[in-house]
């Protein structure tokens, strides 16, 4: 396909800062959500540290009540709505296209007024902290009837609200975007079952984005109409019906954190394994039926109102486990017999695999009703989803980071530094959220500024705080390590680390579109690979020629 | 482009499945009620992906494509949409005259974007008719 760039005759050309900021690059818009989202990041971080500060030890005084509602409502809705969902956006956004040999992204323009609409709605909702009674506090699934107006009156509230109206719409948007450009540009000979494994997860991630997101906006919509005295929210039915529609949205999201950073772990593990990934087609599928579950299992966060039809829930929620059974026995198929190097993105990819297994062995204890209502409320739920989100998303997150960044930015990161970084974060993840078995199993419960001198919560409490400063001082070298290694250079090259996609045949940094040289044959999901084989296949035989 | 609609439908259908299980399963008719509707706004995708070029349900790679295409470059329209939505839900909550200059906002981004596309179908017809030229 020829490329004719647009000529804006009648409309200035815009250069700079100006032209940064409006470019409908694929590349320069994925750049600026993740950069955003990083931000919101290390906003959402401060939070964390802020509430273990005042949870270190029994009848802390740091923080007041109300401060402590805003502070995990804030944590909890900034790492959501604002890091790890549009983080997951940013890295499709960026490396699908590349990946499927596409020049560019299907509707550009609305990918960038989605960027725009969601960092609107970021700001909108930080906002909240400078208005009279503080930001929302009604935790991040803001359950109705206690984020009503009556209940939570004040204007950080409904910039909570709005905040999340904008950051759905946007990121919905910008998901469809990623879609269109699946269905309809993918280069000559990359049929569906030759896509990347990590094209394949956020294809089913942006699906779910489409198919759930628009719930979350309705219900935004509904609680905003119900907080300026709409009463549509009222009564226990009232209740149970808000939950049912937040949760629609609400379990679905969690998948949406989860398998972008499975695709970039499975690439890792893949590239650093010298092996194709294991089980391809099997993958495929089941990543197709995983997705299709998790939009009907959301009920079981609602087992103990008595208000929904349990067995259906806890029946899809256990389902759950067959196809995260065939994507562990995928890795470790790719493991068994390759040629592994353990550089730092494929360590922090084992780590999430690892990480995430915890997370989901003990959701399977919270998908049956009967533990379930032993365990709401309590901290186990806060260990099982922050193993599921922190340990399963970040550690996947920074397994794509380490690979992705010499394309990037036609730069390496210091190996070193990765390694302390993942060392530090590893140590600071289970010392914060192991405990949090304990404390629950023992009966502390969750969304409490403040606990009694119990025996042995002291303790526990301290050495999750402790764990949350070294998570922290993990983060910090990380954001050294990009300092250090934007700042002092080594070139990557094209392909650092000999890649089997399509975006390691492009330059790093790659061209404003993408490949300037004609593509490789795509014969498989791993045309590079397939490429080197026959490079080495056809010296073998010139060699034998030679000799004989 | 070919096969585009496949997995959007395919998946719709997974979803079909488990959105019947529901209906069956579950008496709660909110909870039935968004499953389908996330079905139907699956379908309505896929349908879109479909309609909008008949091969996309048929399998196998795709094919070259070899008429030009216009590649936007920048957006200030973009741009405008966006800032100009969110100018005017803060204005919901903040102050009144961010909705009056939300909404201006975004007429004026609108306007700006018929500009772009016109400009983007005229070099494209630029290069459309220096490549017939002899």
């Amino acid at each position: 396909m020829s490329m004719a760039t647009a000529r804006t005759a009648g409309v200035p050309r815009m250069t700079g800062w100006l032209g940064a900021v409006t470019s409908t690059d694929h590349k320069r818009m994925g750049v600026t959500l993740g950069v955003c989202s990083l931000f919101f990041f290390l906003l959402g971080g401060v939070f964390a540290l802020l509430m273990r500060t005042q949870l270190a030890q029994s009848n802390m005084h740091f923080v007041s009540d109300n401060s402590y509602n805003e502070l995990f409502t804030m944590h909890g809705s900034t790492m959501i709505y604002l890091f790890v969902t549009p983080m997951a956006i940013a890295m499709a956004v960026y490396l699908v296209p590349l990946q499927i040999g596409a020049t560019r992204l299907s509707a550009p323009r609305l990918c960038l007024a989605g960027l725009w609409t969601w960092l609107c709605g970021g700001l909108v909702m930080q906002q909240g902290w400078f208005a009279s009674g503080g930001a929302g506090r009604t935790g991040w699934s803001s359950y109705a009837p206690l984020s009503n107006g009556t209940n939570t009156p004040g204007v950080g509230q409904d910039l909570w609200v709005i905040g999340v109206i904008l950051a759905a719409a946007g990121m919905l948007v910008m998901a469809a975007c990623v879609v269109a450009t699946i269905a309809r540009r993918r280069a000559p000979g990359m049929s569906l079952l030759r896509m990347p494994v990590f094209t394949w997860t956020e294809l089913v991630s942006m699906l779910m984005v489409v198919g759930a997101f628009p719930m979350l906006v309705l219900v935004m919509i509904l609680l905003y109409i119900d907080r300026h005295g709409g009463h549509i929210f009222t009564g226990f039915a009232g209740a149970i019906d808000y939950q049912d529609l937040f949760w629609f949205f609400g379990h679905p999201v969690v998948y949406v954190m989860f398998f972008p950073y499975l695709g970039a772990a499975a690439e890792a593990v893949a590239v650093n394994s010298h092996k194709r990934w294991f089980g391809y087609i099997a993958f495929v599928i089941s990543i197709m039926v995983f997705a299709a579950l998790s939009m009907a299992v959301w009920s079981h966060h609602m087992y103990v109102t008595g208000g929904v039809t349990n067995q259906y829930f806890a029946f899809t929620s256990t389902a759950l486990l067959v196809p995260a059974g065939i994507e562990y026995f995928d890795v470790v198929g790719t493991l068994i017999g390759g040629s592994i190097v353990l550089r730092t993105s494929m360590l922090f990819a084992l780590a999430f695999f690892l990480q995430f297994l915890i997370g989901g062995l003990s959701g399977i204890f919270v998908a049956s009703p009967v533990l379930d209502y032993q365990a709401y409320g309590t901290y186990i739920i806060v260990a099982h989803f922050h193993y599921t989100l922190f340990a399963g998303s970040i550690f996947g997150f920074f397994a794509g980071v380490y690979h992705w960044f010499p394309k990037i930015t036609g730069a390496l990161l210091r190996e070193r530094l990765g390694k302390l970084q993942l060392l530090l974060m590893l140590v600071g993840t289970n010392l914060t959220f192991f405990p949090m078995f304990f404390l629950g199993n023992d009966g502390m419960p969750r969304r409490v500024s403040r606990y009694p001198t119990h025996p042995g919560w002291g303790t526990l409490n301290e050495l999750e705080t402790i764990g949350a400063g070294i998570i922290a001082l993990g983060v910090l070298t990380f954001l050294f390590n990009v300092f250090v290694s934007l700042r002092r250079r080594v070139p990557a090259g094209d392909d650092p680390w000999l890649g089997h996609t399509l975006e390691w045949a492009t330059t790093s940094p790659p061209p404003p579109l993408n490949f300037e040289a004609p593509l490789p044959p795509i014969r498989s999901y791993a045309p590079l690979l397939d490429l080197r084989h026959e490079q080495i296949d056809r010296a073998r035989q010139r060699a034998e020629l030679t000799a004989s | 482009m070919r096969g585009g609609a496949i997995p959007i439908l395919s998946w719709g259908t997974i979803l079909l499945v488990l959105a019947v299980g529901n209906w069956v399963w579950n008496d709660r008719t909110v909870s039935g009620l968004a499953a389908s509707g996330a079905v139907a706004i699956i379908y309505l995708f896929g349908l879109a992906v479909w309609l909008a070029r008949r091969d996309a349900i048929r399998r196998g790679p795709p094919e070259a494509r070899a008429e030009p295409e216009s590649v936007p470059q920048a957006s200030l329209a973009a741009v405008g949409i966006g800032l100009s939505v969110g100018c005017a839900l803060f204005g919901l909550a903040w102050a009144k005259f961010l909705l009056d200059f939300g909404i201006a906002l975004f007429i004026v981004s609108v306007g700006r974007l018929a500009l772009e596309i016109r400009a983007e179908r005229a070099s494209r017809a630029a290069v459309l008719e220096e490549s017939e030229r002899p």
